[in-house]
């Protein structure tokens, strides 16, 4: 499967992958690297991807908080999405996978990065996704990107792409629900 | 005074990392061609499945029979979840190597010891029946999706977790 992943982004043409057999290889490794982006499974021994995560968002010798972390795993059911959302993954690929699958989800991270959250229980990627209005004209208040409490712009508040990249997802579960 | 539309109350600080990602790449996506290039990489990879699925099938046996011999005490999400992960990897790399009616069957399996509340001897039959079909499908090297022996099987199989939850229905909601 390394093997497999490896050559498809060669194919997409990232420059340089670096590969790791378990979570704790790849911490180092991501320590030592500094890569662009994290490509994880959730089954590894000794370190699972779920605790990769939260060790990249985490642990005070992560080079990198913020970057982008996307979780392959077989599980689709709604409260292991959960799990990985909340351990701080950013994005979720269900296997089996296509080429597109893939490529949909760096090209996510890349040209709409979520905004990350600090709060007392948690550091990861904004986990609120469904928030939108419906309306999708265009924007012309100086307002238009503010919360209504006045607190920090939050982009996805009006934004219909995370809209977009949350029916990607449920698709692409559906997907995975329907292999029939 | 709404329910909404209040402050937030939880201490909660919003940050826009660098996109130094964006910066790097540039614009433009992937064209077709290169799309459909990985994908017949994809499709075409000569992985063989067996001994890998093999090794998950050993893996879900043993967790089959660590549930069996279990102390009645023992921690049953800890009992189901030594055959979840197994069933999972076989429903990850079937489809990713050629044997699609692995990905359904362990699919099936997964979503049925989800649900299940404990590793009863009833329960572990399902779950052993599950694993001798996807044994049969492996070992067979039946890939694709099986064609009409294939659905008979998934049917089968459905039927069966079916009149187990008849058997135990969960606790009654609302």
């Amino acid at each position: 499967m390394l093997d497999l992943a490896k050559s498809i982004l060669a194919t997409f043409g990232v420059g340089t992958v670096h590969t790791a057999k378990n979570g704790e290889d790849g911490f180092k490794k991501f320590c030592d690297l500094n890569p662009d982006i994290v490509i994880a499974d959730w089954m590894m021994k000794p370190m699972d991807g779920i605790s990769l995560t939260r060790r990249i968002r985490n642990d005070a010798a992560s080079p990198n908080h913020f970057i982008p972390v996307i979780l392959m795993t077989g599980f689709s059911e709604k409260r292991r999405v959960i799990q990985a959302r909340d351990a701080g993954v950013t994005e979720f690929l269900v296997k089996p996978f296509n080429a597109r699958d893939l490529y949909r989800r760096i090209s996510q991270v890349i040209e709409r990065p979520r905004q990350f959250v600090r709060s007392e229980d948690f550091f990861g990627p904004d986990r609120r996704r469904i928030r939108t209005t419906a309306y999708h004209g265009p924007q012309r208040r100086d307002t238009d990107n503010q919360r209504p409490d006045n607190g920090p712009p939050r982009i996805d508040f009006v934004s219909s792409a995370p809209h977009k990249k949350l029916e990607d997802t449920v698709q692409h579960i559906a997907k995975n629900k329907d292999y029939d | 005074m709404d329910h909404y539309n209040q402050t937030p109350r939880r201490k909660a600080e919003f940050i826009t990392p660098p996109n130094t990602l964006k910066a790097k790449v540039g614009s433009g996506g992937l064209s077709e061609g290169i799309l459909n290039k990985a994908q017949e990489l994809l499709e075409n990879n000569t992985v063989d499945f067996m001994p890998l699925g093999e090794m998950y099938l050993n893996t879900l046996m043993k967790g089959i029979d660590k549930a069996k011999n279990a102390h009645p005490d023992e921690d049953q999400e800890h009992l189901i979840t030594s055959m979840l992960y197994p069933a999972m990897q076989l429903k990850a790399n079937g489809g990713m190597f050629h044997y699609p009616l692995v990905t359904k069957i362990a699919d099936r399996l997964i979503q049925y010891l989800e649900v299940i509340e404990s590793s009863d001897i009833e329960a572990l039959e399902i779950a052993l029946a599950f694993h001798t079909t996807i044994r049969a499908v492996i070992l067979g090297r039946i890939t694709g999706d099986g064609g009409r022996h294939g659905a008979e099987l998934i049917d089968a199989l459905d039927d069966a977790c079916v009149r187990y939850f008849e058997r135990h229905p969960g606790p009654v909601k609302g």
